[in-house]
């Protein structure tokens, strides 16, 4: 049992996150409140990818002495796996402009309708 | 209302939790993700593109096209913020 929580300690902390941010969205009512949640799920979901690219007794995936040292065979296991860095920053970029759209979008709901409460906005349309 | 969303959000935490217990350990250097498609990568990234951080050549070179489509995303994201947010003139009144 101690051997399970310490060898997967990290997916359950990123699925607490990930928790948090889910309940955000469907359980709040303030808009602001539900975007933010948004951006935390997405934050889980980016630790739970560069986490699985670790490996132990592993470094940063950046060559050491490379220039002029390219007899050198490399070590595959001394790296750790870069393609979940590189692709999480492509995540980030999605994550940073539709944070950018989803609060400009609510900056004009503010403007309409003076609040930002779900409920209140959609009793303004009774 | 918000307790169904507890709930939900209660029994979906538990299902992810359930699933981890198949996932490779933290670390494993024998995980899958570790094994199948980064090797190349890591070989080969001084030969073929003579960058040896292996993030940007992966991000510049391999996936330079992914890197353009990106900075079309961002741009699209600016203008949209842009075209929301723009305050519109008001007409000067005909004297």
């Amino acid at each position: 049992m101690l051997d399970l929580i310490v060898s997967k300690y990290n997916y359950w902390i990123y699925i607490t996150l990930m928790m948090i941010g889910f309940y955000a969205m469907i359980g709040k009512r303030n808009l602001i409140k539900k975007v933010i949640g948004m951006n935390i799920f997405q934050t889980a979901i980016i630790l739970f990818f560069v986490s699985t690219a670790s490996k132990k007794w592993a470094t940063l995936p950046i060559i050491e002495h490379a220039h002029g040292h390219e007899e050198h065979a490399i070590q595959v296991a001394s790296y750790i796996n870069p393609l979940p860095h590189v692709l999480m920053l492509t995540a980030i970029v999605v994550m940073v402009s539709t944070l950018g759209v989803a609060l400009a979008i609510l900056i004009v709901i503010y403007k309409k309708y003076h609040t930002l409460e779900e409920d209140e906005i959609l009793r303004f349309h009774k | 209302m918000r307790f169904l969303a507890l709930i939900t959000v209660i029994i979906t935490g538990m299902i992810l939790i359930y699933g981890t217990v198949d996932m490779p350990d933290w670390g494993d250097p024998n995980s899958p993700a570790s094994l199948h498609v980064s090797p190349r990568y890591i070989e080969k990234t001084m030969e073929e593109t003579a960058t040896p951080n292996m993030v940007t050549s992966v991000l510049a070179d391999y996936r330079g096209y992914d890197t353009l489509g990106e900075t079309t995303v961002i741009f699209t994201a600016g203008l949209s913020c842009a075209l929301i947010l723009r305050v519109r003139k008001r007409r000067k009144k005909r004297s």
